[in-house]
């Protein structure tokens, strides 16, 4: 890994083990880099435990959507989505244990995959691709269940509503598709575009946003209820305890209030981010990672600033 | 009074020599016990009259040795207090430190709570903005009656109208069939007329 290729290394997805214990990155180069958070946060943590444990090459092309299920880690690149055993991984043990395709339309171009979510009612795995539409994965048999069509460009994040077991995607077009029946199309900031690219709900609410202001909804209503002023586009918001986290354009990580107000903004290392995880899988590792357009990973162990940064 | 041992070199010997000589009795209450010591034995072996103060100095150096006695004792004791005090406050700072503790659990689930309660009153505010965007539910209500009483009162009317229509047609139709009658009879009338007229008419041409 030579300066220069770490010099423009993006990191694009995240995910937690099971255990908590582990953090799994996927870059641009399409590598997958398996980070001890128990070492990097052990009071005598060392600049050597703030590197990974573990550097293989996935896919052929950008991981960008990581996802833990299971005792399995599923990553997706380049059109295919593979799946390592985290067991097998924490031992470095690289070996894949499945790869699968969802059927494209055609052979000539492989759409890549920009999002997945688990949805554990039905454990199956909802996949949002380059070729406008959304497929399922159906993870007990393997194969691929269903396509859900509607979106005239592509998808780029997908979310369940485990409750109503609906599945939500937001494209390339602008609209948020639910179950891929039309939900909502709107453009709040035309100067960036109509694109939908930071989608996620807690059962009633759903934010979206990405070239329009990031917003919240009410599903039930399908009413927006406040938008958030921040400016640049924001890649990927979760819902955290009574507040919203939000990553994006800005090196900023912003904490914004249901109301519509920002509370605060917290600044990173990377100059613009791309993901952000928060560890709920383990009492004792609490922290939330941010990544970027940069080879380091932010650790925040209380959130309010940041406490040190894995490196590729 | 410790023997110079003869092996070692006469360093040594004037060192010990001089110490023994400085500080022979000891410091402080040890050589006040040996001073007093010395000093008794000399007053049982002085014979004749010893001098004047000796005895009262002796007492005196015993008072002293007793005192100083009774100090240390005193000191001792003092400390043993304190051991046991340290001992009950350091119990004390334990117990502290576990009650503490719990509080802090304590504390953490109520911060928990509040962020719930918290977030969910947000999420009614949000939603309370949405809805007074809406109109009021009796002014929604009253515009329902209104325009029911409307749709009532125009259909009543068109009931009215109808009606008046039916009317008008029927009573024309009895005027049209009235005057077709006519028509029919006048008609029959003039046909019969111009029959009886044609009858006539051979008979004076058959002449």
């Amino acid at each position: 890994m030579g300066p220069v290729e770490l010099l423009h290394m993006s990191v694009f997805s995240q995910s937690f083990s099971p255990c908590g214990r582990f953090l799994a990155a996927g870059n641009n180069y399409g590598q997958i880099a398996l980070f001890s958070l128990s070492a990097a946060l052990s009071p005598d943590a060392t600049t050597r435990s703030q590197k990974p444990v573990l550097t293989f090459t996935a896919h052929d092309g950008p991981v960008f959507s990581l996802v833990s299920a299971d005792g399995r880690l599923l990553s997706a690149g380049n059109g295919e989505v593979s799946a390592w055993s985290w067991s097998d991984l924490i031992k470095k043990n690289v070996r894949a244990l499945w790869t699968r395709r969802p059927k494209y339309k055609s052979s000539l171009e492989i759409p890549e995959i920009n999002s997945m979510v688990l949805q554990p009612r039905d454990n199956s795995l909802v996949i949002g691709g380059g070729d406008n539409n959304v497929h399922i994965l159906d993870l007990e048999h393997g194969v691929f269940k269903s396509v859900l069509q509607g979106h005239s460009d592509y998808v780029h994040c997908v979310s369940v509503r485990d409750r109503e077991s609906e599945i939500l995607s937001g494209g390339e077009d602008g609209a948020v598709r639910i179950n891929s029946r039309l939900c909502k199309v709107f453009c709040a900031r035309p100067q960036y575009g109509k694109w939908i690219s930071c989608l996620t709900t807690d059962s009633d609410w759903m934010l979206c946003g990405g070239g329009p202001s990031l917003s919240l909804w009410h599903l039930r209503s399908l009413s927006p209820t406040s938008t958030f002023p921040l400016t640049g586009c924001q890649r990927q918001a979760a819902f955290h305890q009574d507040m919203i986290l939000a990553v994006g354009d800005g090196a900023s990580v912003s904490h914004c209030l249901l109301a519509g107000e920002v509370k605060a903004q917290i600044p990173c290392s990377p100059q613009s981010l791309n993901t952000l995880q928060l560890n709920t899988n383990s009492s004792e590792h609490q922290v939330l990672t941010v990544g970027g357009s940069s080879s380091h990973i932010d650790v925040f162990t209380n959130l309010s600033y940041r406490a040190f940064s894995l490196s590729f | 009074m410790a023997a110079s041992p003869p092996a070692l070199g006469p360093v040594l010997d004037e060192v010990i020599r001089k110490r023994l000589l400085i500080d022979g009795d000891g410091a402080g209450d040890d050589r006040r016990i040996n001073v007093l010591l010395k000093s008794f034995t000399k007053w049982c072996n002085s014979s004749g009259t010893p001098e004047e103060g000796f005895t009262q100095r002796m007492l005196g150096t015993l008072a002293q040795c007793e005192f100083s006695m009774g100090k240390t004792l005193m000191v001792y004791d003092m400390n043993l207090r304190e051991m046991e005090n340290y001992e009950k406050i350091y119990t004390n700072i334990e117990q502290n430190i576990t009650s503490a503790h719990e509080k802090i659990t304590e504390c953490k689930k109520e911060i928990q709570r509040a962020k719930r309660i918290r977030k969910n009153r947000q999420e009614y505010d949000a939603l309370a903005k949405v809805i007074q965007q809406h109109p009021d539910r009796h002014e929604t209500l009253k515009q329902l009656e209104a325009l029911d009483k409307e749709l009532q009162q125009l259909s009543h009317i068109k009931e009215n109208v109808d009606a008046k229509l039916e009317l008008r047609k029927k009573q024309f139709h009895v005027l049209l069939s009235t005057i077709q009658e006519l028509q029919q009879t006048l008609e029959n009338d003039e046909k019969s007329d111009n029959d009886d007229n044609s009858q006539e008419c051979p008979v004076e041409n058959g002449e």
